[in-house]
């Protein structure tokens, strides 16, 4: 195969981390920032696939093709089987937090939505005088 | 004893990790049907159990080798191996067997505090715990960034528990953040599996040894070792935890700066060792990266730590100092460094636990965990008080116990290799952490103090958690700690580390003369503790000048450091790509 | 930081990050070239040595059993994880009707809708227990089947309704089912331990290479995923539907 066919799948994969990343750095919004991150994860896919295919070989089930017929690795399959598990955990929870923190802050900009405020000077010393309990 | 002789060696390797995974299905099965301290109960014995396995594995690999064990059967053929393997050499065992009791104490600190989640809290804590002993035992490369995973996902849920804006915001920069670990750690293990054709820690050795120069694998080990720092919350990639940790209740907040973040940095010096070691390209560049990087961080988190009020946000960036000074332990590439590593990540783990609780014995019983607030509050509730005091000392360097083993193994490792900058920097992380508690313990419990400086600008929140447990119960696996520290023998860990950490690090040519440590240094971060603890303390009466001479010093350069801490995730993300590129950068020119 | 500096900052990194990237690009073994020897040895064991057709299935539930425990329990952390998180302070009350946005219409269902759900629902359930028995022949297994499955639940919610579905899913069976299928999985690992074998040795009889019955232990370990992934991805549907619902009076609506 020409030399540009051998590195493309490879390229596609950076490319799709490096603008998954453009995209988190730049929302302004959860909900595409977890589509962003979903961006980064297809690259981890793209590479495990590219790592395992060879020309002219069959998928790696032999129910058509008796064992012994050339196949593609099956180990990178079962590692993005597992990849894309990751991906659903992460999507549900990341979705989870966005819903509430929506119904909390009223915002889903990651641009707003710091942890903690500073705090003013001026109510540096105020205590909270809290009863003792037990 | 005769009946744990008769469980033979064969069959453990597996139990540490099944054991807590059958419980929690357990658990989670009979969700609806567990009444009461149920699942607090079997939640606590499990950990016992598991941890009390990981001793014996522990004392049989200090006997007879690392033990080996091939899940399904599957045995290497011709040298390859087929299936998944665990090899439990006796360091990890112990590490695990810390682990284990880390979270039965933190599951007798959160008796009752979680009833109202059916059982939820103790499913995903025991995930946590399975997670992590496995990412200790295995030897498979794939099989680590499943638990690496796993343990993501549990900690993920538990740290946004609270539900609160805060707690949510934390949650969702460490999902993001950590997501993205996974990705590059996934990156990093597809392009060495290219190389390679085997995800075995031994094939993998042979493929690094033979292609010590192919930036193939010198870029997977960029990948992967970053995804490990930024679990360990390395400089650029540490702004994550102060989020996370901050905000997390504080039972799990004991795990994850006692245990979870640890662990990333007892990875990445696993495979350093193991995996990576055979190419001279790696470890030059490895070796500048984590000294200049361990450093970096160490004086970093010592003095963001010293700018908190927040108490969890105080303590979590002392734990990213710790981690720093740990990280140090690989950079110096020797024995007595990964030694001092190990013994220093179980002392660190012990002392920080035990402020983790007293943090939440104060969100309990006085509503409030800032420092300013609770001003004097804490009389009524004095053992907490010397807890703290004790763990903030102990930080700092008091020369007793396990944690200061640990600082005299690596202080002796980076005198011996003249990392002068570096010995330094642990001089200035220990003070520095030291004098940050010492401060909090003296506001809170004696009530000195009425004048904040810089800190009272940190950001802070109210915050509170259920008065629903009795002091002495969460005292007791505080104090169990910090005793726990402080009684370690010294003899016996030393031999530990003489014996147990060449099969740890796959050395062929072990040392057995460890280096001993500077005796008055460990002096000097306790005293450099006490006077700035004094300076902080005591605003109210210096003279004038002295404290403009203090705020012009700290003026400029640190305002910088907490405006990075923005809490935004773009900057956080921003961050992490550039460390990237630096430790890329360093590679290529190796 | 602004977002100039952000990209300024990403651009330096740029500069470092692309050239190394093309030196990995010139040394790694091009693409569709050769494939790494641990995929021809499993291609070779596969059929050989546990009668299986399907070598992805081979490997997730055999050869590399113990990385699929630790995704199953991954999956079994998210949904806990999510219910902990979405029922919150919402607690588990049921209701009867979902949450209406004022000024939206309110639309019948259609009967049509209700018989194509009745029709397909059964379809889809019978369609994913195929997918998940053939796991060992052809591409599927407990994972593929189980999510197809549960989205078969959510036909209940098409074609009966927001209150047909709470009446006919509920979240304690879930729980049992999510925990279960775990707790067989796990089981599948620890039980030939007490013969004498390794955790997850395959011990069954591995029956006919091409059959439904082949594969020995995979099977079950299959139907225990299974059952996990259809308990787990429903209560994740629940919880989520559960959002739609009216908040029952003196539930939490927060806000800072």
């Amino acid at each position: 195969m020409t030399p540009i066919m051998s590195a493309l799948p490879f390229c596609v994969a950076a490319w799709l981390f490096a603008i998954g990343l453009y995209g988190i750095v730049t929302s302004r919004n959860y909900i595409h920032l977890v589509g962003c991150l979903g961006v980064c994860q297809s690259a981890t896919y793209v590479l495990l696939l590219a790592v395992g295919y060879r020309w002219d070989s069959v998928a790696p089930i032999f129910y058509d093709h008796p064992p012994g017929t050339p196949a593609v690795d099956p180990v990178v399959q079962a590692l993005v089987l597992t990849d894309i598990v990751v991906g659903a955990t992460l999507t549900a929870l990341l979705l989870v937090m966005a819903i509430q923190v929506q119904k909390r802050r009223g915002t889903l900009d990651p641009e707003e939505l710091a942890p903690m405020k500073e705090q003013q000077a001026a109510d540096a010393c105020k205590g909270r005088v809290a009863e003792p309990q037990r | 004893m005769s009946l744990l002789d008769a469980i033979p060696s064969g069959v453990l390797p597996p139990l540490p990790v099944a054991i807590p995974l059958a419980v929690c299905a357990l658990i989670l099965m009979l969700s609806k049907r567990l009444h009461g301290h149920m699942p607090d109960i079997l939640a606590t014995l499990t950990a016992l159990v598991a941890s009390a396995l990981c001793m014996l594995i522990a004392t049989r690999a200090a006997e007879s080798g690392p033990l080996i064990y091939w899940f399904g059967g599957w045995t290497p053929r011709d040298g390859h191996a087929v299936g998944i393997g665990f090899q439990i050499d006796a360091a990890s065992a112990w590490i695990a067997a810390f682990i284990g009791l880390l979270y039965a104490a933190a599951f007798v600190f959160a008796w009752g505090y979680f009833t109202n989640v059916h059982g939820h809290f103790q499913v995903l804590m025991l995930l946590f715990l399975a997670a992590m002993t496995g990412f200790c035992f295995t030897r498979d490369l794939f099989n680590l960034f499943v638990w690496f995973e796993v343990m993501s996902v549990a900690a993920f849920a538990l740290t946004a528990y609270r539900l609160e804006g805060s707690a949510l915001s934390g949650a969702l920069n460490f999902t993001v953040t950590n997501s993205l670990a996974g990705f590059m750690m996934l990156g990093g293990i597809g392009l060495i599996y290219a190389r390679a054709g085997t995800l075995d820690y031994e094939g993998l050795r042979l493929a690094v040894a033979a292609n010590a120069r192919d930036p193939v694998v010198a870029a997977a080990f960029c990948l992967i070792a970053v995804a490990l720092m930024i679990k360990a919350a390395m400089v650029p990639f540490q702004f994550w935890l102060a989020d996370a940790h901050a905000v997390a209740p504080s039972p799990v907040s004991v795990i994850f700066s006692g245990a979870m973040v640890s662990l990333g940095l007892f990875g990445l010096a696993k495979l350093t060792w193991v995996v990576f070691s055979g190419s001279d390209r790696i470890l030059a560049a490895l070796s500048d990266a984590m000294i200049g990087l361990g450093s970096l961080t160490a004086i970093l988190g010592g003095v963001m730590a010293l700018r908190q009020r927040h108490l969890k946000r105080m303590l979590a960036f002392s734990t990213i100092s710790h981690a720093g000074i740990m990280i140090l332990g690989i950079g110096v590439l020797s024995q007595a460094g990964a030694g001092g590593l190990l013994v220093y990540l179980v002392g660190h783990g012990l002392v920080k636990g035990a402020l983790f609780m007293v943090a939440g014995i104060l969100l309990a019983t006085r509503a409030s965990i800032d420092e300013i607030g609770l001003r004097g509050l804490g009389r009524g509730i004095e053992p907490a008080g010397i807890a703290m005091a004790l763990g903030g000392l102990l930080l700092a360097g008091l020369p007793v116990g396990l944690l200061d083993q640990g600082t005299h193994l690596m202080q002796g490792a980076l005198d011996e290799r003249g990392h002068r900058v570096a010995l330094i920097a642990t001089v200035l992380g220990c003070g520095l952490t030291g004098a940050a508690v010492l401060r909090g313990a003296a506001r809170i419990f004696l009530g000195w103090g009425s004048v904040a400086g810089d800190e009272a600008r940190a950001p802070s929140e109210d915050e509170q958690e259920k008065a629903d447990r009795p002091l002495w119960l969460m005292l007791a696996p505080c104090l169990f700690l910090l005793a726990l520290d402080l009684a370690a023998p010294a003899g016996p860990v030393e031999d530990l580390v003489r014996n147990a950490v060449p099969n740890f690090l796959h050395m062929s040519e072990p040392q057995t003369a460890l280096p001993h440590g500077i005796a008055w240094l460990p002096w000097l971060s306790v005293a450099m503790a006490f006077a700035i603890a004094g300076y902080d303390l005591s605003r109210g009466h210096l003279p004038k000048v002295l404290l403009k001479l203090g705020s012009g010093v700290q003026a400029g350069p640190f305002r910088l450091l907490d405006a990075a801490h923005s809490g935004l995730i773009g900057d956080y993300v921003t961050w992490i790509v550039v460390g990237l590129a630096l430790l890329a950068g360093r590679l290529a020119l190796a | 930081m602004s977002l100039r500096l952000r990209l300024i900052l990403l651009a330096l990194s740029a500069l470092v990050l692309v050239p190394g990237f093309g030196s990995v690009i010139g040394h790694i073994p091009g693409f569709g070239s050769e494939i790494p020897a641990y995929g021809e040895l499993i291609n070779r064991i596969g059929p050989a040595e546990r009668q299986v057709a399907n070598m992805v299935s081979a490997i997730n539930f055999d050869i590399r059993g113990l990385d699929t425990l630790g995704e199953e329990f991954m999956l079994l952390a998210a949904i806990a994880g999510t219910v902990v998180l979405l029922r919150g302070q919402r607690g588990t009350d049921t209701a009867d009707t979902a949450i209406r946005l004022p000024g939206r219409p309110l639309v019948p269902r259609a009967e049509a809708v209700t018989l194509v759900c009745r029709i397909f629902g059964p379809l889809i359930a019978v369609f994913g227990l195929y997918i998940v028995l053939h796991a060992t022949v052809t591409p599927g297994g407990g994972f593929q089947g189980g999510v197809i499955l549960a989205s078969g639940t959510m036909l209940i919610y098409l074609g009966e309704g927001y209150a047909g579905w709470r009446r006919s899913v509920l979240s304690g069976w879930l729980d049992a089912m999510e925990g279960g299928g775990a707790l067989v999985f796990t089981l599948c690992g620890l039980g030939p331990m007490l013969v004498g074998a390794a955790f997850m040795e395959n011990l069954l009889p591995l029956g006919i290479y091409k059959d439904m019955l082949s594969g020995g232990l995979i099977l079950i370990e299959n139907l225990g995923v299974a059952l996990a992934v259809t308990g787990g991805f429903t209560q994740l549907f629940l919880e989520f539907m559960e959002e739609t619902r009216e908040p029952a009076a003196g539930e939490d609506t927060p806000s800072e």
